[in-house]
């Protein structure tokens, strides 16, 4: 099943002589224009008030917040995930458009934190999601948000920032770890395999047997019918 | 608020649809969501859904020494942090006797009162967003963060302070600061007409804002709701004047109501606290040099610290409504039973999914900010 084992090396393809300096270019822009996703999963986005807002303002690093997944770059994980965040949080994850960054904000992403013995959250990010960048603190100030950013943005710039390519390459270990918190019928509506093959991105972790369970458990997802057409009647009583 | 395995839901065919309302959502605050059921855009139901910043903190306090859930507390109401130590402190300390210093008494009033202004700028900044006047968002959030540097300057902590422990405060003024606090308070008292310019008097806000999500009194009593909610529904009812803590009894200020219990009343009455913060703020600032003493009454060695058995019940007034803590000890060296009695819980769950029914779907933001609920502080 593992048919399409290969990484790609990226500069084969390219015969333009310009091309990297195309390349550049497109890093340039790219870390000059982010967009947060605007989810405040924990205590940590009270500090990003104050540091998108008129004291430390973030817009002039060209970063906004944005409401939209599908919009957004930059996924801010500000402090603990509950269980119950943690799955939208992959949701959401997956519905972001490549390329993606994540940046886990406070201590509580990198090892529980304050709540390392809570039954209710999840104690390290990574496992569950590539990470970019963390930002440790309980809770940073805004100026080391604002430095994390910077930090991301240089990365961003000269191309290290690509954690995003590890979830394509490495799914199966990041669907076992979901797997072994939500239970083994754990499934999002996004398609990350397909999707891996169309960046072609399908690594040795790609497939394995975590992915094996979930197609068992894995049901298309039928259209709804959203009319309100001919079979709508109107109460009679 | 996707279904968990996203199995598709048949309905019978109607006139009414169900739109998930949060958690990933600019109108909701913070990490909470709302399923709300619309027909056209009016709401017909409204389903409260939280449990996403749920850490389970009632359970965490009993596994801690009792001076290790100081540090645990403020994360309960992360807006509001420092009631939160506070009334954990007072319970502590009447379980073991301890009486506090006059001194660390009057610093506590400080704290408080300083983070109630701190949380209402907050509360006006999220609220306006919500009727899309983000300059007042901005203003708010920068004139709170000065007084986020006071309580770097005297705490040590921008957000969440720790400044207090059972028996009293951790450390002393800096110098120099009685009068920086002064000169704060006047910047955002300079401030307020602008405020007032800008928020309460636009006529964008005051037309939007009156009459959506009403409530009576005798529904808000019903309801369990306190604090600013239920003084906007025309009772002055104050935990700091009707039942004293600290040294409010020994402080002059008004409890401001209005009457007609909307949205509108909500956020005036938040309006006419500050000015009474403030005021509070200067007779604290005015008494502070003449109170001689320590800020700290001896403690026994807080990490074999076995509280005497008892239960006790504690109540202060934060910046969202009445905050209640009941503390049970069984004599050891951590708490038997912790049980927080939020304002918010009441106010984001049934207020909310009661208030939300018959208005519509763009006024659902603005009724859970004018009821300044906060969602860590529901599920915590």
């Amino acid at each position: 099943m593992n048919s399409i084992n290969k990484i790609p090396v990226i500069e084969e393809k390219r015969t333009n002589p310009l091309a990297r300096v195309f390349d550049e270019f497109v890093r340039f822009c790219r870390s000059r224009s982010l967009f947060i996703l605007h989810y405040c999963t924990g205590c940590g986005a009270i500090e990003l008030p104050p540091a998108m807002t008129s004291r430390f303002d973030m817009e002039r690093l060209g970063i906004q917040p944005m409401v939209s997944p599908r919009q957004a770059d930059i996924l801010l994980i500000t402090g603990y995930v509950s269980i119950k965040t943690l799955k939208r949080v992959i949701l959401t994850y997956e519905q972001m458009g490549s390329p993606k960054y994540v940046i886990g904000i406070c201590s509580c992403t990198v090892n529980g934190g304050m709540y390392w013995q809570s039954y209710a959250t999840a104690k390290k990010l990574d496992e569950y999601m590539p990470v970019d960048l963390y930002i440790a603190g309980c809770m940073p100030r805004p100026e080391a948000v604002l430095a994390g950013l910077q930090k991301l943005m240089d990365r961003i710039h000269s191309g290290e920032a690509n954690s995003w390519e590890d979830y394509f390459r490495n799914y199966d270990y990041y669907l076992g770890n979901q797997q072994k918190l939500f239970g083994e019928n754990w499934q999002t509506p996004t398609d990350i395999i397909t999707e891996a093959k169309h960046y072609d991105l399908i690594g040795e972790g790609t497939l394995g047997k975590h992915t094996q369970i979930l197609e068992q458990h894995q049901k298309p997802l039928e259209a709804l019918d959203m009319r309100l057409g001919h079979d709508l009647k109107e109460p009679t009583e | 608020m996707r279904p968990e395995n996203y199995e598709a839901q048949r309905h019978p065919p109607s006139n009414e649809f169900e739109l998930n309302f949060g958690p990933n959502h600019p109108g909701i605050e913070g990490n909470y969501a709302l399923k709300v059921k619309l027909h056209g855009d009016v709401v017909v139901e409204a389903k409260a859904d939280g449990g996403y910043l749920h850490r389970g903190f009632e359970k965490l306090m009993e596994q801690r020494l009792w001076i290790q859930n100081i540090a645990l507390v403020p994360r309960i109401c992360v807006p509001d942090p420092s009631p939160m130590e506070v009334c954990y402190a007072m319970a502590v300390e009447e379980l073991c006797g301890l009486e506090v210093p006059q001194r660390a008494q009057w610093l506590r009033v400080m704290q408080l009162e300083l983070s109630r202004i701190a949380a209402h700028l907050f509360t006006f900044g999220g609220h306006a967003a919500t009727t899309g006047m983000y300059s007042t968002m901005y203003w708010g959030v920068a004139d709170r963060d000065l007084i986020l540097d006071l309580f770097e300057e005297f705490t040590g902590g921008r957000v969440y302070s720790i400044y207090n422990i059972p028996g009293g405060v951790r450390r002393e003024l800096p110098d120099g600061f009685l009068q920086r606090i002064s000169e704060t308070l006047d910047y955002i008292e300079s401030r307020l007409p602008d405020y007032d310019n800008l928020f309460f008097k636009n006529q964008v806000f005051v037309k939007r804002a009156k009459g959506t999500g009403v409530m009576s009194q005798e529904q808000a009593l019903a309801w369990g709701v306190t604090g600013p909610n239920l003084r906007a529904t025309g009772l002055a009812f104050d935990v700091r004047r009707d039942d004293p803590y600290l040294v409010y009894d020994q402080l002059d200020f008004e409890i401001p109501t209005e009457a007609h219990g909307d949205a509108w009343s909500r956020t005036l009455v938040r309006r006419l606290e500050l000015v009474e913060s403030i005021r509070i703020l200067r007779q604290v600032v005015a008494a502070l040099p003449d109170i001689a003493g320590p800020i700290r009454a001896p403690i026994p060695n807080p990490l074999a610290w076995n509280v005497p058995a008892g239960e006790v019940y504690t109540r202060v007034e934060s910046s969202k409504g009445e905050l209640c803590y009941f503390v049970v000890s069984d004599g050891g060296p951590k708490p038997y039973r912790v049980h927080v009695r939020g304002p918010s819980s009441m106010h984001a769950v049934q207020v909310l999914e009661k208030m939300s029914v018959g208005s519509r779907i763009e006024d659902i933001a603005q009724t859970m900010f004018s009821l300044d609920a906060c969602p860590p502080e529901v599920d915590r």
